[in-house]
């Protein structure tokens, strides 16, 4: 006889696993990504999904995919970092500043790399030393670090630092598609596994979920989020370069928003701002790329860019009412 | 469960996304000419939509494809619309790139391609420059300033403010400083310690704060003559001058005659030079895109001194730029025009 106590019941056909799939943190988000591919692939015909057009959404979203992954850290461990954004952009006039002074790109590429760490390590003294509120301390930041790009680019504006050699290591493609976005997706993958197979994933989600518990436990909250923050700087630090090389150049517009665009697809992917815990980075990259595939369908159908923003507003209120469908707060 | 649900996200994509990339085709065959536009995309201004809609139906009239994309004001953007128009089996671009910052990779991706590249008013040395003669411009808007501040105030200003547009570069020094040159034309003895600037950006709202400061930082200062990179960055000062309720002794003279017509022109807007910047096309069109789509061979000239298409500037003051229709008119009206008509020809009420 069955115990019908022992365990809910299942439905017929559909495994434990299938169903987590279909239900879990980056189903939604899973669900929205193929939806926009199959909205691409019959509205703007077979050239969505050529190698070329992967290609070029592929370059474009190598910088929020990267950012995003270490964002994403800082998010699960309960604190969301607003100055990537501004980040990026005194990365990038950083690097190419020190560009156009004549560094070599790897010493000014470690220069700024080590900046942007500093300045992640004063956005962990004052949340994690002094308790700030995480969006008032990286507020600041936000504020600061553009001013400080802003001066660096100087009186014109921007800074020109357009390194050929850099520009076609950047748009190297492997396989037709750009190499940077592969490692940009590979990166993914090992934070992915990092969260979710690593004791150190589950520390970090312990954290983000209820630091009391997490402090009962034996885990140190104040390590776990100094780290998480260091690594947001050092992801917005990255891009940062990465952009500079791109562009071959650094101007005041160069990761302005940047914040706004990641961390809507990251919730569009599953993370929450205000509750740590919750998400997963192939869910963030997942919301970045369907966010970058709605924009590349308006483009090639001619339609004005501004209804991305329509898109990307809708598609975030749709994924919050779908966690609160899915539980909320209860569902992790 | 996130163990599992990575497995499963990335079975499902396994399942969908790559099986159909495979049957991915390649752009299709064409054998029409094909223009690309890539516009500013600056919720600023309604000229950077302008410029892509006569760009757009002259390119009809010439029988060819055409393609548009905004730049949206952002560099990053601009570039993936290089790279999207490669992509399109674009012929030539034409572009308004309000960010140049990211010019050169554009240059980059465009030469690599094979594909000539038309770039408005902001100078790149890959790209073929179609603009206005910025310093000629610069100069006949600050000689019409003088001519104000000379019957208004016998030459005798408290304050000359630059609004200036740094990003610009060059053609910044020129306009700007081209219409400081006007003024000291018709005025010379304005002594040195009354010119000031602050950087307008050349967008009324971004440059408000900046000008409000400089207002603030000189209490006394009753007469106040204005010249700047454009109408927007002229328009920052006066607004500013407006919300601390000093904007009656402000006499502005702008450039580019984007905020010069129509029903809400500003009172101390006294003048502009209009560039008729949505028509820009008809020039790019003429001097170097018909002629390589005839198969021509047509001299990269980037030099913004020397341009592949040089376009008139036209000084009015307010009551004359009166006699000018609005954009939406002077577009209807340019379009109905013979082929290579320019809107200098249609509309200056001072031609040359």
């Amino acid at each position: 006889m069955t115990d019908v106590t022992a365990a809910p019941a299942r439905r017929p056909g559909l495994s434990e696993d299938w169903r987590a799939a279909l239900t879990g943190s980056v189903a939604s988000i899973t669900l929205t990504f193929i939806v926009v591919v199959a909205i691409g692939w019959f509205w703007v015909g077979p050239k969505f999904l050529s190698f070329g057009n992967i290609s070029i959404i592929g370059t474009f979203v190598i910088v929020p995919l990267i950012v995003g992954a270490f964002a994403g850290f800082a998010l699960l461990s309960g604190v969301v970092d607003l100055s990537i954004g501004s980040m990026v952009g005194f990365s990038s006039a950083l690097f190419a500043l020190l560009l156009s002074l004549g560094w070599d790109p790897a010493s000014a590429g470690a220069v700024t790399l080590l900046a942007c760490l500093c300045f992640g390590g004063i956005n962990a003294i004052a949340i994690v030393g002094f308790g700030a509120e995480p969006i008032a301390a990286t507020l600041g930041m936000l504020v600061a670090l553009r001013g400080i790009a802003w001066v660096l680019l100087g009186s014109q504006g921007s800074i020109f630092a357009f390194n050929l050699d850099m520009f076609n290591l950047v748009s190297t493609t492997v396989g037709g598609l750009p190499l940077f976005f592969l490692l940009a997706i590979a990166l993914t993958l090992v934070a992915a596994l990092v969260v979710t197979k690593t004791r150190v994933g589950r520390h970090i989600r312990a954290v983000g979920g209820d630091d009391k518990a997490a402090a009962r436990a034996g885990i140190s909250v104040k390590k776990v989020r100094v780290a998480a923050l260091l690594l947001s700087a050092f992801g917005a630090g990255l891009g940062g370069i990465v952009y500079a090389a791109q562009l071959g150049s650094a101007a005041r517009a160069t990761g302005f928003g940047l914040e706004f665009q990641v961390y809507a697809a990251l919730m569009i992917g599953g993370y929450s701002i205000l509750r740590g815990g919750v998400g997963n980075p192939i869910g963030g990259a997942l919301g970045l790329l369907a966010v970058a595939g709605v924009s590349n369908i308006l483009d090639l159908k001619a339609i004005s860019p501004y209804f991305v923003n329509i898109i990307v507003g809708l598609l975030l209120l749709a994924a919050v009412l779908l966690d609160r469908i899915r539980g909320g707060d209860a569902y992790e | 469960m996130l163990r599992n649900t990575t497995t499963r996200t990335l079975a499902m994509m396994a399942l969908s996304v790559p099986a159909i990339l495979g049957l991915a085709g390649v752009a299709e065959a064409q054998d029409k000419f094909k223009l690309g536009m890539a516009v500013g995309g600056n919720t600023c201004c309604e000229w950077m939509k302008s410029q892509g809609d006569v760009a757009r139906a002259l390119a009809e009239k010439e029988g060819w494809d055409y393609v548009e994309l905004s730049n949206n004001n952002d560099p990053a953007t601009a570039l993936k619309n290089a790279q999207i128009f490669v992509q399109e089996g674009v012929d030539a671009v034409i572009q308004f790139n309000g960010q140049p910052s990211s010019n050169p990779a554009i240059s980059a991706v465009m030469k690599q391609a094979g594909v000539p590249i038309v770039t408005y008013d902001i100078a790149d040395p890959g790209m073929y420059f179609v603009g206005i003669d910025n310093l000629a411009a610069g100069i006949a808007g600050g000689e019409g300033l003088g001519a104000i501040v000379k019957e208004k105030w016998a030459c005798n200003p408290d304050l000359v403010i630059s609004a200036e547009g740094a990003a610009a570069g060059i053609v910044n020094e020129w306009r700007t400083g081209g219409m400081r040159t006007g003024l000291k034309n018709v005025c010379p003895d304005i002594p040195a310690e009354k010119w000031v600037s602050f950087e307008s950006q050349g967008d009324a709202a971004v440059g408000l704060p900046a000008a409000r400061d400089l207002l603030a930082a000189h209490p006394d200062a009753k007469k106040i003559a204005v010249v700047g990179l454009n109408d927007g960055g002229v328009l920052a000062l006066i607004n500013a001058a407006e919300q601390l309720g000093r904007a009656d002794e402000v006499i502005g003279w702008g450039q580019d005659g984007a905020f010069i017509t129509g029903d809400n022109v500003n009172p101390h807007l006294a003048g502009s030079v209009f560039y008729f910047l949505e028509g820009y096309a008809v020039y790019a069109i003429k001097d170097v895109i018909k002629p390589i789509a005839e198969g021509k061979e047509v001299p990269l000239k980037a030099d913004a001194g020397d341009p592949a298409s040089k376009v008139q500037p036209c000084p009015v003051t307010a009551e004359q730029a009166k006699a000018v229709p609005d954009m939406a008119e002077r577009v209807k009206q340019l379009l109905a025009a013979p082929a290579g008509t320019t809107e200098y020809e249609l509309f200056c009420p001072n031609k040359g």
